[in-house]
């Protein structure tokens, strides 16, 4: 008995995970179910409206034969929306239900119509294929086959007689009684009434039926068609979905590791006080090719670094990576900055196939001096503001771009920082900014928004060129990668207070990627 | 950007109109990678160009690698914003420019 129950219960939960759909139909199938129900209203009124009209003696039908398949067929129509509703339209047996109630009522107007209504065989079909489901369709195309068959066979003896195909033997005679052609026929057939109904069924079958269910394949066909395309699409755009939700999170990831890769608290020494630097990197896309770096070689010696890969995105991102690393190696054992450049250089050309590169500008200040020796691989000039004097554009030395062509040198020079001083690196982001017209955002306005705040902190005088990039581009999509650099040379000779300083450092003790709004 | 081309012999004229940045950049290199072979002279022709982006720049570096192995590269007509471009990048030491 247990056993039984349980085989039972087996069953019934099979069944259940053979007709619950996966989850990504889960949607469809609901949208289905009300617009089945959307249906079956729109059937049921036009049901009544037909039995109210036949009532009226609108029709030719007789209230009689009229009457009871179509109450019946109303009152079905009501028990299944009730049950839609019940259920919200969710349960997993819920589309069996609708197509078996919706080929029960049609094939109940078939009955009392019969001949005049071959659409309605097949409505069910054509709705089954909403559903993405061959299975579905070739279920409802069988049972429409079967109801239909039984409706066809039941309605030529008792629903409206098609009299054109109703054969004779030769010579009867038909007394008219008023009313109907058909009811003379029918009551021709009287006087044999078995081999009568025997002849109006074979004949319905074969001339009526028939035809009817040629027709009705041919939709089946195009909507198992439908159904079957319309999984393959829905699969397709699940899948599709999944992955840009994969490579949303893996970028997610990647723009935190980035961001990582660089200095990124601030302030970034705090016990040292002869220089301040500060910097800012902010991709246009998830991950960028800009890169900045600052380190201390030594106790006298700090290394800057401000470098722009070619293109954007992932590509730029990954050379961006091997570059830094590469960079900050040859560094870190003492190496001059061409020496660094060169020697970066042969290490990048050596693996790069894809002939991405790589334009830097780095320097090591020596900070008990001041004095910066410096190469230049293709970037952008930097600013260097001399003491008291303005902002202005440095016009280095420029060697080529870094990972462009094996064997390159890179020249160095040298400039000495005095106390006060300050220098701005940039990547191409900020000069190449353009707004809604195109108009780029340019040198002379860059250094127009650093000398705006020549005297201020390093955070301050990159907000304001910051601010000023913003206020030039406005609404226009960022392009390009916006990074830029500050550093400020204090000197030796004792803590120098700058305008607002503590009052900054205490604001953005922990500050990361990307400027204070 | 429009790209036109002309090619005599194995010499190949390629003519840019408008920005050659990341959008651009893939289709000229894709162009390029089309015609270049049994190219002796490869000319560029910038009277119409407004921009290099660094895309762009690495296409030109490519060619101009391309070019070295079976004949040469010039670029005429550049205008001066580019000419800034190839200055600041150091492109103007490793390009003909005329």
């Amino acid at each position: 008995m247990k056993e039984k129950t349980e085989k039972k219960g087996g069953f019934w939960s099979r069944l259940r995970d053979r007709l619950t759909p996966d989850e990504m139909f889960l949607e469809t199938e609901i949208q289905a179910n009300k617009l089945g129900a959307l249906i079956l209203l729109c059937s049921g009124i036009i049901l009544a409206l037909i039995l109210v009209l036949t009532a009226f003696g609108a029709f030719l039908l007789p209230m009689s034969s009229v009457f009871s398949p179509l109450i019946q067929a109303v009152v079905e129509v009501l028990i299944l929306l009730v049950v839609c509703r019940a259920v919200k339209y969710r349960a997993w047996w819920l589309k069996h239900l609708l197509m078996l109630g919706l080929v029960i009522v049609y094939a109940r107007l078939d009955v009392v119509v019969t001949h005049k209504a071959a659409i309605l065989m097949v409505l069910p079909v054509l709705f089954s294929s909403r559903y993405f489901s061959r299975r579905l369709t070739v279920f409802t195309s069988i049972f429409t086959t079967v109801v239909f068959a039984i409706s066809a066979i039941w309605g030529s003896t008792h629903g409206m007689i098609n009299i054109n195909i109703v054969t004779m033997e030769a010579g009867t005679t038909m007394t008219a009684t008023g009313g109907f052609l058909g009811d003379a026929v029918n009551n021709a057939g009287a006087a044999d009434r078995a081999a009568f109904d025997a002849m109006l069924i074979k004949n319905t079958l074969l001339f009526d039926y028939l035809p009817k269910w040629l027709m009705f394949s041919i939709a089946s066909i195009i909507s198992c068609n439908i159904a079957r395309r319309g999984r393959e699409m829905v699969v397709n755009q699940h899948e599709k979905d999944v992955e840009t939700a994969r490579i949303s999170t893996e970028l997610n990831l990647a723009t935190r590791i980035q961001a990582d890769m660089v200095p990124n608290i601030y302030p970034a020494f705090p016990d040292r006080r002869e220089f301040d630097v500060y910097a800012t990197m902010d991709p246009a896309k998830e991950v960028g090719g800009d890169f900045y770096d600052f380190f201390l070689v030594d106790d006298d010696h700090l290394c800057l670094v401000m470098a722009d890969v070619s293109g954007k995105g992932v590509p730029a991102a990954l050379f961006m990576m091997a570059s830094k690393i590469i960079l900050a190696n040859n560094a870190m054992i003492g190496k001059s900055p061409g020496q660094i450049l060169s020697d970066t250089n042969a290490a990048i050309c050596s693996h790069n196939r894809e002939e991405m590169f790589v334009t830097v500008w780095l320097g090591i200040l020596e900070i008990s001096t001041g004095k910066l020796i410096a190469a230049n691989a293709g970037h952008e000039y930097p600013v260097v503001k001399r003491g008291d004097g303005d902002f202005e554009i440095l016009r280095d030395k420029h060697g080529f771009v870094v990972g462009g062509m094996a064997g390159m040198q890179y020249k160095e020079y040298e400039i000495t920082l005095e106390p006060g001083s300050r220098l701005f690196l940039y990547t191409d982001g900020v000069p190449e900014a353009t707004d809604a017209e195109n108009n780029m955002f340019g040198v002379d306005r860059m250094l127009a928004a650093l000398n705006e705040a020549k005297d201020k902190t390093t955070v301050e005088i990159l907000r304001s060129v910051r601010g000023a990039v913003d206020g030039f581009v406005r609404n226009a999509e960022q392009f390009d990668d916006l990074t830029m650099l500050c550093l400020e040379y204090k000197g030796t000779a004792g803590p120098q207070k700058t305008e607002g300083e503590d009052a900054d450092a205490s604001d953005t003790p922990q500050e990361r990627k990307g400027l204070p709004e | 950007m429009i790209i036109g081309t002309n090619k005599s012999g194995n010499a190949l004229t390629v003519s840019l109109e408008g920005r050659l940045d990341t959008v651009t950049a893939p289709e000229l290199d894709a162009a390029l990678k089309a015609a270049l072979p049994g190219v002796a002279d490869l000319i560029f022709d910038f009277a119409k160009l407004e921009y290099v982006s660094s895309a762009g720049l690495r296409v030109l570096l490519s060619a101009q690698k391309t070019m070295n192995a079976q004949g040469k590269m010039r670029i005429r007509n550049v205008n001066e914003t580019i000419t800034e471009i190839f200055d600041v990048t150091g492109f103007s030491d490793i390009l003909t420019i005329e």
